[in-house]
């Protein structure tokens, strides 16, 4: 199991760096862009917070963009969701089925390890590179604060990547099923899920008839401005996350155990 | 002599497709077996089905004495595969690829690997999407030889490789099975069977055939490749 683990860390060693330094150098670069920003920003921050329902959706309502954290949770906030959501997409979805894809399953599968352990190492891979990306962005993000000059809010700031870590294991351990059933590369799937998520926490805050149903997205809990103003985080979001974490990798050890692998 | 292989009333589909229908072979240990049969006729599912890769619908499997199901993870111990499509890791040098295959079995077999490799001239310092079909053949029967098991299965093993790399691979067979392993060989080619093999079987249909001796004429073996409005 070691060896399919560094292996697969091996392997993906590379969309690791390329997606986690591409969406933490934005996030840098917004946060350095604040200064040259900061006064338009203050004439837009009043126009921006009282556009109602946009204005909740994009958290403009709870925190003014005119301080760098208010800044920081609308636009970098939005960057980094997106970001990492897709990466922890395009990682799962391809693990398993990868292997099917590009014909390496019969070399790995003729070697004495059992499918559970293979899938043991592709999901602990999996969570080791989601961990990464969310190491690598925080710390840049925070090297941004600290170019500003400006105190970094380290209990939300901490609140919000652990927020954005759980989302992106939801959103993995979905794709990570589907990779298990699957013989074929999902990419495009995998990169649709992630953004319906979000385009389904955006509409679910701006119609006031869905906000009840919010809890269900992988975004709901792990929303910037509501974390970063102080508010509590949506606790039945996190229970889902879990329970959809949960049954995702059981799913994939079920169904995976059961099935016959492709040439 | 103790059998390397039994198999008993498998049958496998796939869906409403046929793969393959109460097989029941045996092989015995020490023997250079030949499997033969049309494209689709079910040896890849046999020996999918022997390595574990595929779950059978009915029957059942032992080899070295072990239940197919139940100690898949210790036959793969002593089994060398070599599928029909060598396919590998494209970013890997074809030495990390040999190294890996090593690991994973938890064995140090760098120097049998290194006698290998030297025996079938390949080069160990590129890049496996760099390879031929013949060289990845080749790396394919090193990650099958190299840690000395005490049963290869070989899935068409000489497509793509040259006539002297094919004659080195039977000679690398026979050394191994002269030390007591067994061997399944799978294969188009009649004349491997004819020179190489000790029993045969050909399949047909998802059926299994058991020759009398592997030494049999080209039209007896063609019959088995005519559809049966063809004869």
């Amino acid at each position: 199991m070691r060896n399919v683990y560094l292996k697969e860390m091996k392997m993906n060693l590379k969309a690791l760096l390329i997606w986690s330094l591409t969406v933490g150098l934005m996030g840098l670069c917004c946060i350095l862009l604040y200064k040259s920003m900061q006064g338009d920003m203050k004439n837009m921050a009043d126009a921006f917070s009282n556009m109602g329902a946009f204005s909740d959706a994009f958290g403009m309502s709870t925190l003014s963009i005119a301080t760098l954290k208010g800044y920081f949770a609308t636009e970098v906030g939005t960057v980094h969701s997106l970001g990492s959501a897709m990466f922890a997409a395009i990682v799962a979805i391809n693990i398993i089925s990868g292997e099917e894809e590009g014909h390496t399953g019969e070399f790995l599968y003729s070697l004495p390890v059992s499918r559970k352990s293979v899938l043991s190492a592709k999901a602990l891979s999996v969570l080791s590179m989601t961990a990464a990306f969310t190491v690598i962005c925080g710390i840049l993000y925070a090297l941004g604060f600290a170019f500003m000059n400006e105190e970094l809010p380290v209990k939300e700031f901490m609140l919000f990547m652990g927020c954005q870590f759980v989302m992106n294991l939801e959103i993995g351990a979905v794709c990570f099923w589907i990779s298990s059933i699957s013989g074929k590369n999902r990419m495009g799937l995998g990169i649709g899920i992630a953004l319906i998520a979000y385009l389904f926490d955006i509409i679910g805050r701006v119609v006031p008839d869905l906000k009840d149903c919010l809890f269900v997205g992988p975004f709901s809990y792990a929303n910037a401005s509501e974390i970063l103003s102080g508010q509590d985080i949506r606790t039945a979001g996190l229970i889902v996350a879990v329970v959809v974490t949960v049954l995702g990798i059981v799913a994939a050890y079920y169904f995976y155990d059961r099935r016959d692998l492709a040439a | 002599m103790k059998n390397a292989i039994e198999i008993s009333h498998l049958t496998k589909s796939y869906g409403k497709n046929r793969g393959v229908i109460d097989v029941t072979l045996n092989i015995k240990e020490g023997d250079i077996f030949g499997f033969l049969g049309p494209n689709g006729a079910g040896k890849s599912t046999t020996i999918r089905s022997i390595l574990g890769f595929l779950k059978f619908d009915s029957g059942n499997i032992k080899v070295l004495g072990m239940d197919s199901v139940k100690d898949h993870v210790n036959i793969l111990k002593n089994v060398g595969y070599m599928p029909s499509e060598a396919w590998f890791y494209n970013s890997m040098k074809v030495a990390e690829a040999i190294k890996y295959a090593a690991d994973v079995r938890g064995l140090d077999c760098g120097e049998e690997a290194e006698k290998l490799c030297k025996r079938l001239k390949l080069d160990t310092n590129k890049r496996i999407k760099e390879l031929s079909l013949g060289n990845r053949k080749k790396v394919s029967i090193v990650c099958a030889m190299q840690h000395k098991p005490k049963l290869f299965i070989f899935d068409e093993p000489t497509s793509g490789l040259d006539p002297l790399i094919q004659k080195k691979f039977f000679e690398l067979i026979n050394e191994y099975v002269s030390d007591g392993a067994t061997c399944l060989l799978s294969t188009h080619v009649l004349s491997e069977v004819n020179k190489y093999c000790k029993n045969a079987a050909i399949m047909r249909e998802g059926r299994l055939a058991l020759l009398d001796s592997p030494d049999i004429d080209d039209d007896t073996f063609l019959k088995f490749y005519y559809d049966e409005e063809d004869l």
